[in-house]
């Protein structure tokens, strides 16, 4: 009768078999989820380098264009360059005595020439990558729920 | 039948186990062997980064307003991976003729063997414009469609040909301020350097600092690469129009007066920056390699800072302004003038070989009396304080202005065993003395700057890491006392008013003085030969500017007053209107309005 009684209780064995199942799953499903946010994060940060790799050598060729440019359009406004268009528009150099010199309230004549700013002045660009970019997964944990400071890059922001 | 069972199952097991157990094994072995270090740190050597050799781009130069003298544009090397060329003559005849490329040259680099060890690649030409490698390309990809791969010999192909673009060295305005720049010598790209000039001067700044970098070939290493600095660009002090101008103008005199070459320096006298330098030869910097077919022999490359010679009376500004600041002389004293000084055994003529009676020191000046002069130097100044002065103004010394090939010829002192006492004689006049035209006009500018001596300087500011940084003025010596500097100034104002003198510039008030100086000729002067010179200033109660003229062998006449004055006032009536100084009359009239 007692033994019974305990067979009443027991549980059907597909149930056992999915529980024992689901217990020897769960910590591999655990492993599989963080290894594949770790695969993704990894392949994301491989694909972000080698994106790097591709804008440092497309900035290279722009810096390499940018002054093939500047070059070009000094080549377009050389002296001799400027002084057929101007021959060719009409225009002649204006002898000393045919120059009427007046006063300008306000100008100060020609400004020196500025093609950078002067030292002293603050024109640093900040961090480009994101901190958010910069974090691994404990990082982002630790500072996201464990702390409770605000991060750097939105204090500056 | 249940245990059959079991036992396979147990076998299969077993079976799996081991297997697994002996490829962990073999891989832990395989981790921990000697050979696998090896394979490890070999691998981690060759293919972890890849070293780049980065020159960085060369710094620019522009003139005091911005504009580009010297820059860089894009070029292309072309050559050929000679493990994918298919048809060596199709390379050969599209490329016949561009960039002057022959057939057969072509043809032999690319039929050319491949080899792993040392034969990949071959360079073809060199310095192309994007021009051609667009056409080039539009041609390539053209034959690929119709033959792919190049696998139908009989079909053309370009295939293995490729391209490589890099800076090379740009001179916009061609042969402008030549002198000045000097030239980078783009064609060897390993060991390309400055030469002359800003270019060899400042070659270092320009240049930045070339290194290998190590490129990670693993992109989880790629967080920061390495950030290799452009050259520093330079801004000049320079001034684009007036250098033409000035260059246009000493062309022209050159030609009308037949003289062998010629120098013109304009500067101001305020702080010592150069406007304009222009001198002959000069020469198409994009084409630096035929420097040798312009500059025979010694002919310097830039004669206003490396030809030394005997400048003549323009020297007289020195000597009288000497005298003036020692006290020794004054407006009142007079000099009557027989026409001859006979002292050390030698005789001192005027220019024109006569005498001028009764002389103030600006009649003096004004006649340029050699005489005279050669009296104030020895008998009122005497030779310690002569000298002294003279080396006050810098004569003998270098300026140290920023330019590559600065030369100097030593002034012999008492003392010295190649100096005589007749020296002092000579010297009072510009003769047996040698300068260069910088130093001169270095030396006159302190006369036109209240007595201070600015060091002169080409360079106006650097750009370097995104920040312009301007240059401070810098003052060589107070060789004279600032009433001294006036004084000279409105004694030779009068002096080229009184004289009716070409130099003069209508409307504005000019100090100067001209100079003609005999050349030696195999140890004798010669009365044909001489170096014609005029300094002048103005305008002469604030001088902006200092202009200085030396016309080398003039054919049309030795006289420095015939041929270098006018000279001076031509470029003098441009330059004022480039530098915004108004004349007398309208300075004074704007002044009025403006109270």
């Amino acid at each position: 009768m007692a033994r019974k009684t305990k067979s009443a209780y027991k549980q059907a064995p597909w149930r056992r078999q999915l529980q024992s199942v689901g217990v020897s799953l769960t910590p591999l499903i655990a492993i599989v989820a963080v290894l594949s946010i770790y695969l993704i994060i990894s392949a994301q940060a491989a694909s972000a380098g080698l994106e790097i790799m591709d804008m440092h050598y497309d900035e290279e060729e722009i810096l390499r264009i940018i002054a093939n440019h500047r070059t070009e359009l000094a080549w377009k406004t050389s002296y001799t360059e400027m002084q057929k268009r101007a021959e060719k528009s009409g225009y002649e150099v204006a002898p000393a005595e045919n120059v009427h010199f007046m006063i300008i309230p306000g100008y100060q004549g020609q400004n020196p020439v500025l093609l950078a700013p002067p030292p002293g002045s603050d024109n640093t660009l900040g961090p480009i990558v994101n901190e958010y970019y910069q974090q691994s997964l404990w990082d982002w944990f630790y500072n996201t729920f464990l702390t409770t400071s605000t991060p750097a890059s939105e204090v500056s922001e | 039948m249940k245990k059959a069972v079991f036992s396979r199952l147990t076998l299969t097991g077993v079976v799996l186990s081991t297997s697994s157990l002996l490829i962990i094994l073999q891989m832990l072995h395989i981790q921990n062997s000697t050979k696998h270090q090896e394979l490890s740190q070999w691998a981690d050597e060759e293919y972890s980064y890849a070293i780049e050799n980065y020159t960085p781009e060369r710094g620019n130069i522009y003139d005091r307003w911005g504009r580009l003298l010297a820059g860089n544009e894009d070029v292309y090397e072309l050559g050929v991976m000679l493990e994918f060329v298919t048809n060596p003559d199709t390379i050969a005849r599209t490329l016949e003729g561009v960039n002057n490329l022959d057939y057969q040259d072509v043809l032999n680099v690319a039929s050319k063997e491949y080899n792993e060890k040392d034969s990949i690649y071959a360079v073809i030409t060199d310095f192309l414009p994007s021009g051609v490698i667009d056409v080039l390309s539009d041609v390539k990809q053209s034959y690929e469609i119709e033959n792919p791969y190049g696998k139908n010999a009989d079909l053309p192909s370009l295939r293995g040909l490729i391209w490589s673009s890099h800076l090379k060295r740009s001179y916009p305005e061609n042969s402008l301020a030549s002198n000045v720049l000097g030239f980078y010598a783009f064609r060897d790209r390993q060991e390309g350097m400055g030469y002359y000039g800003v270019e060899e001067y400042y070659d270092d700044l320009l240049a930045g600092s070339p290194m290998d970098t190590f490129m990670p070939r693993n992109p989880y290493l790629l967080e920061s690469l390495p950030e290799v600095p452009a050259g520093a660009s330079l801004v000049l002090t320079l001034d684009r129009e007036i250098q033409a101008m000035v260059e246009k103008k000493l062309d022209e005199a050159l030609e009308k007066y037949g003289a062998v070459s010629g120098t013109v320096i304009v500067l101001n006298p305020e702080n010592g920056e150069i406007y304009a330098m222009a001198t002959q030869p000069r020469i198409n910097l994009n084409e630096y390699w035929k420097y040798e077919d312009r500059f025979k022999e010694t002919t310097p490359y830039n004669r206003a800072i490396s030809e030394t010679y005997e400048p003549g009376s323009v020297f007289k500004v020195l000597t009288m302004s000497a005298a003036f600041d020692a006290g020794v002389v004054d407006e009142e004293i007079t000099y009557y003038d027989s026409g001859r000084y006979e002292k050390y055994d030698a005789t001192i003529l005027n220019w024109d070989r006569k005498g001028h009676g009764e002389q103030t020191m600006q009649g003096c000046m004004q006649k340029s009396l050699n005489v005279c002069l050669a009296w104030v130097a020895n008998e009122k100044l005497g030779k310690e304080k002569f000298y002294e002065y003279l080396q006050a103004f810098g004569i003998g010394q270098r300026t140290s202005i920023d330019l590559g090939g600065e030369e100097i010829w030593p002034l012999g002192v008492p003392g010295d065993s190649d100096w005589y006492p007749v020296q002092i004689l000579t010297n009072s006049f510009g003769q047996g003395v040698a300068v260069t035209p910088i130093q001169l006009a270095t030396a006159i500018s302190a006369v036109a700057n209240d007595g201070k001596m600015m060091k002169p300087h080409i360079l106006k500011a650097i750009i370097q890491d995104g920040k312009q940084y301007n240059t401070t003025p810098q003052v060589l010596g107070v060789p004279i006392k600032a009433e001294t500097a006036r004084l000279m100034t409105d004694l030779l104002v009068l002096s080229l008013k009184n004289e009716t003198s070409l130099a003069l510039v209508p409307g504005y008030e000019i100090a100067g003085k001209t100079g003609t100086a005999e050349i030696p000729v195999e140890g004798e002067y010669s009365t044909d030969l001489t170096n014609a010179s005029f300094a002048g200033w103005g305008p002469a109660d604030d001088p902006k500017f200092l202009v200085y003229v030396w016309l080398e062998k003039p054919e049309a006449s030795p006289w420095g007053s015939v041929v270098a004055a006018p000279l001076f006032s031509e470029i003098v009536k441009e330059l004022v209107v480039y530098l915004d100084i108004p004349p007398v009359d309208a300075q004074q009239s704007l002044v009025a309005k403006e109270g």
